[in-house]
């Protein structure tokens, strides 16, 4: 037992290094501060004003399926951004009553920036009744490198009217990228290939076949709009194809050179953590995630996207589902990547129960409390919400109870699996 | 309610032509007296036509003709076949059936004319998909009657063009290019169902025409869905429409006798919506500019000047509409006034020396040994869609008081050659150059040329 836990912090150790290897050796530097830093301080509810035609929203509400663009001025702290256009979002979460809101700042000028973004997300909150699920989750795996967008509660107000409380979400993008992937010299990272996956069915990571068309419909391309399918596409059907070619014993060595393991076990540990049931490894198999191919490089990352869905239930299997998909059914046979998981589900334990504040509570706990304070007044007037404000009570102590009772369970699945459960810094 | 406004409109029209109609017949004998005196052409014109309704039954008077008495009835015939190249290829279609009408035209004596006119094919490439002006396959171009006893006071009740911007107002077979001036498809209204009192005085010396439509003509109609909360989405119009043309350097000399300059105006009901007027390439295929919202009345101007000593023609025109944004903007502000301006300058040269002025048959046609009439032409346009404050940053926005502005400027070269009375061969190239780098036709291009060649058959 000592020696396995010996190898394993070797291991965590040797692939802590791989995955700053690089950085630190090109000395990749990261903004120290941004202009959204004043809108993302999630210390403060914010608020958000779009002032736009009366009409415009009537038919933005009644047309809520389509995407078509209204525009809209946005003002925020007194400054305003004209001519922005917004159109209704989301898959199940569109909504006639209370909207999900994409802001495209330059929709209709070039280079228009809003606190040095080109786009923001509106999160209509209409499947969460918490209303913190994404943005705790997010905050999470930001806590342990996990690249997620920031996230912060808004109250929106539509023509002087509020419209609801809302979730002012980080747009993955270019700018997004340069925040995680920073900058070598001039050269922001930003310039790789990026995809946000498309739901169309439940798929979990099969072979799709040598022709690009089913990876373009699961895959669309948010950069790189220029280069040939094959360029942009190919290297997706590489590593589908030998994720589902190779034996586990060449995984590190062969699709490692395409996929960043360590990164993308750490990612599935914290959907794991947060009891999230409708990510990488949902219940209809795979969803919300972006895919970014770093710049100059064969090697892709996934991004966290959309976690509406955590915080299921506190048992939430720390192995649940890891048969279903056959990327990670193999990679969980490399005993270097089932190190690399449930280290990274450990490093989410711990960044969940870190002692935080005078009275010393869980981070996870201070925090729903923290956040369901700060909008507990804008949630219960908020005229649009599909839910009543004792669900939103509710909901608030259902997720007390998770970050309370999930630690013991994770522990237990550490346990159980041979791991250390020692607090170790995230 | 809005029915019975424009049942209203239309029946004061009705009326305003009837005491026109009474004014025309109290000066009637003067009248009958001036026009024989001023056009001895036109008198030899009606002795001709005289002696042609002697004749009953069926003849060839440069189309089918049947005479009975009084009445004469001519079977129309109009088609245009294109063959057209672009450089770089912007994905159109090489062929193009443009054009097939047939019709017929009525003359009861000298007092009543009745003219309808029908798409024979409609499904033409262009016609099919963007272009507004094709109404739609098999729809009805005219449907009118006109009552002409006077010719200062002409009265003709049903659908036709809408007397506003002189190069709509010619029949599409007698353009000197293969298309119209984007202007001149953009801004007139084109047909429309309405009532119209035309007339002229001092041997065509001043013309004029006034009309009252149902709705803003072909190319004012709504072509956005339009939406409305709760009761029903308002429409387009009625409009008017007047135009009065000149030729004020006559009394100068004989030889500026052809000089004639003309005003046109119209003003038109726009309800709430996408309604402005859109931008589309010569093809009128792709938009370069997507409507804006506007609310209120839309007004045109529209000047014109055209000379033809000899075998030249020069033609001119500029029009410009102005579109009311009431509380089109964000948060339901008021907007300034969008705006669509437009013009063009031609030339034209009958090499083969045939006058320019009423040209409509070679000297030598093919057929009888000739060359047939050979033309050159060209033509340079420009239009373009802005709003009128011009204040801060502009935006492609629909609802921008600072409206982005966008044009096409277009360059036509062109040879016409006319086999016979009927049948014309066009070659025209087209420069087209956008000014938006995003709002062009197609994504990456802003300028490019094309051809067309065109077979015309005209009886």
């Amino acid at each position: 037992m000592v020696a396995r836990s010996v190898r394993a912090v070797a291991v965590a150790f040797i692939v802590g290094l791989a995955s700053l290897g690089t950085s630190t050796l090109a000395q990749v530097q990261f903004p120290t501060s941004l202009p959204a830093d004043v809108l993302f301080n999630a210390t403060t509810l914010q608020r958000i004003d779009l002032r736009l035609n009366s009409l415009d929203w009537e038919k933005l509400k009644q047309n809520f399926q389509t995407n078509d663009f209204y525009p809209a001025d946005l003002v925020f702290n007194g400054e305003t951004t004209y001519n922005v256009g917004i159109r209704s979002r989301g898959l199940g979460s569109r909504s006639a009553t209370k909207p999900g809101i994409r802001v495209d700042i330059n929709r209709y000028t070039d280079d228009q920036k809003f606190l040095g973004m080109s786009a923001l997300v509106l999160d209509n909150l209409t499947q969460d009744p918490s209303t913190i699920h994404e943005t705790i989750a997010m905050k999470l795996f930001a806590k342990i490198g996990v690249p997620a967008p920031r996230e912060v509660h808004v109250r929106l107000y539509v023509n002087n009217q509020y419209a609801g409380l809302y979730v002012a979400v980080e747009e993955i993008n270019k700018q997004f990228l340069a925040r995680v992937y920073g900058s070598i010299g001039e050269d922001i990272q930003n310039d790789g290939g990026l995809f946000e996956f498309n739901y169309t069915d439940i798929w979990k990571f099969s072979y799709l076949g040598s022709d690009l068309d089913p990876y373009k419909t699961r895959f669309s391309r948010k950069t790189e709009e220029n280069k040939p399918d094959q360029d942009s596409f190919g290297p997706i059907e590489t590593i589908v194809r030998l994720a589902n070619d190779l034996p586990a014993a060449q995984y590190l060595s062969v699709l490692g050179e395409r996929l960043d393991f360590p990164a993308f076990m750490k990612y599935v540990a914290a959907q794991n953590y947060v009891a999230e049931n409708d990510g990488f490894l949902g219940y209809a198999g795979m969803n919300n995630f972006y895919l970014y191919r770093l710049e100059n490089t064969l090697k892709h990352q996934f991004i966290a996207w959309d976690e509406d869905n955590a915080f299921a239930f506190p048992d939430f299997s720390v192995t649940n589902r890891h048969d279903e998909n056959v990327l990670m059914t193999k990679a969980m046979q490399v005993q270097e990547l089932r190190d690399a998981y449930y280290n990274g589900l450990k490093a989410a334990m711990n960044a969940a129960t870190e002692p935080t504040g005078s009275d010393q509570l869980a981070w996870l706990e201070s925090e729903i409390r923290r956040q369901t304070d700060l909008v507990n007044d804008a949630i219960r007037d908020d005229p649009n919400k599909p839910y009543t404000f004792d669900e939103f009570q509710n909901a608030r102590v259902a997720m007390l109870i998770f970050s309370q009772q999930r630690p013991g369970f994770v522990s237990q699945g550490l346990s159980a699996a041979g791991y250390s459960t020692s607090r170790v810094r995230p | 309610m809005r029915v019975c406004t424009r049942f209203a409109v239309l029946t004061l029209g009705a009326l305003l032509t009837v005491p026109t109609g009474a004014v025309a017949q109290a000066v009637s004998d003067q009248s009958k007296k001036d026009a024989s005196e001023q056009d001895q052409k036109q008198s030899a014109s009606e002795e001709a036509k005289k002696q042609d309704r002697r004749r009953n039954g069926f003849r060839w008077r440069n189309r089918p003709t049947f005479q009975f008495g009084d009445v004469r009835l001519d079977i129309r015939f109009k088609t245009q076949l294109d063959w057209r190249v672009f450089d770089p290829d912007i994905d159109e279609g090489l062929f193009d059936l443009r054009q097939m009408r047939g019709g017929l035209n009525a003359e009861i004596g000298n007092h009543f004319e009745m003219q309808a006119e029908h798409d024979l094919w409609g499904g033409g490439e262009i016609c099919g998909e963007a272009r507004d002006k094709c109404v739609g396959g098999g729809s009805w171009r005219d449907l009118f009657v006109r009552w002409r006893t006077y010719r200062q006071a002409e009265v003709t009740v049903g659908r036709f063009k809408v007397p506003f911007g002189r190069e709509e107002l010619i029949s599409f077979s007698d353009v000197d290019f293969a298309y119209r001036s984007l202007v001149s498809t953009t801004i007139p209204p084109a047909r429309d169902k309405g009532v119209m009192v035309n007339g002229r005085f001092l041997r065509r010396g001043l013309t004029y025409e006034v009309g009252v439509f149902d709705d803003d003509g072909d190319n004012g109609r709504l072509t956005e869905p339009q939406f409305a909360v709760g009761g029903d989405p308002e429409d387009v119009g009625p409009s008017f429409a007047a135009r009065v043309t000149a030729t004020p350097l006559r009394p100068l000399s004989e030889r500026l006798e052809t000089f004639r300059v003309g005003f046109a105006y119209g003003l038109a009901d726009i309800p709430e919506g996408l309604n402005s007027l859109r931008g589309q390439s010569v093809y009128g295929t792709n938009d370069f500019f997507e409507p804006v919202y506007v609310n209120g009345q839309r007004q045109r101007m529209g000047l014109e000047a055209t000379y033809t000593p000899g075998p030249f023609g020069l033609a001119a025109e500029w029009m410009q509409a102005r579109e009311e944004r009431t509380g089109q903007g964000l948060g339901d502000v008021d907007l300034s006034d969008f705006i669509t301006t437009g013009w063009y300058a031609s030339a034209t040269w009958l090499v083969t020396g045939e006058d320019k002025e009423d040209f409509n048959n070679p000297r030598n046609p093919i057929f009888e040994g000739g060359i047939g009439a050979v033309e050159v032409a060209a033509r340079y346009e420009k239009l373009q869609f802005e709003s009128e404050d011009k204040t801060g940053p502009a935006f492609r926005n629909p609802r921008a008081q600072h409206v982005l502005p966008n044009s096409d400027r277009v360059w036509t070269f062109g040879v016409n050659w006319f086999l016979d009375r009927w049948v014309r061969l066009t070659i025209n190239g087209i420069r087209e150059e956008f000014e938006d780098l995003r709002r062009l036709p197609v994504a990456g291009i802003t300028d490019y040329w094309s051809g067309v060649a065109r077979l015309q058959i005209v009886f």
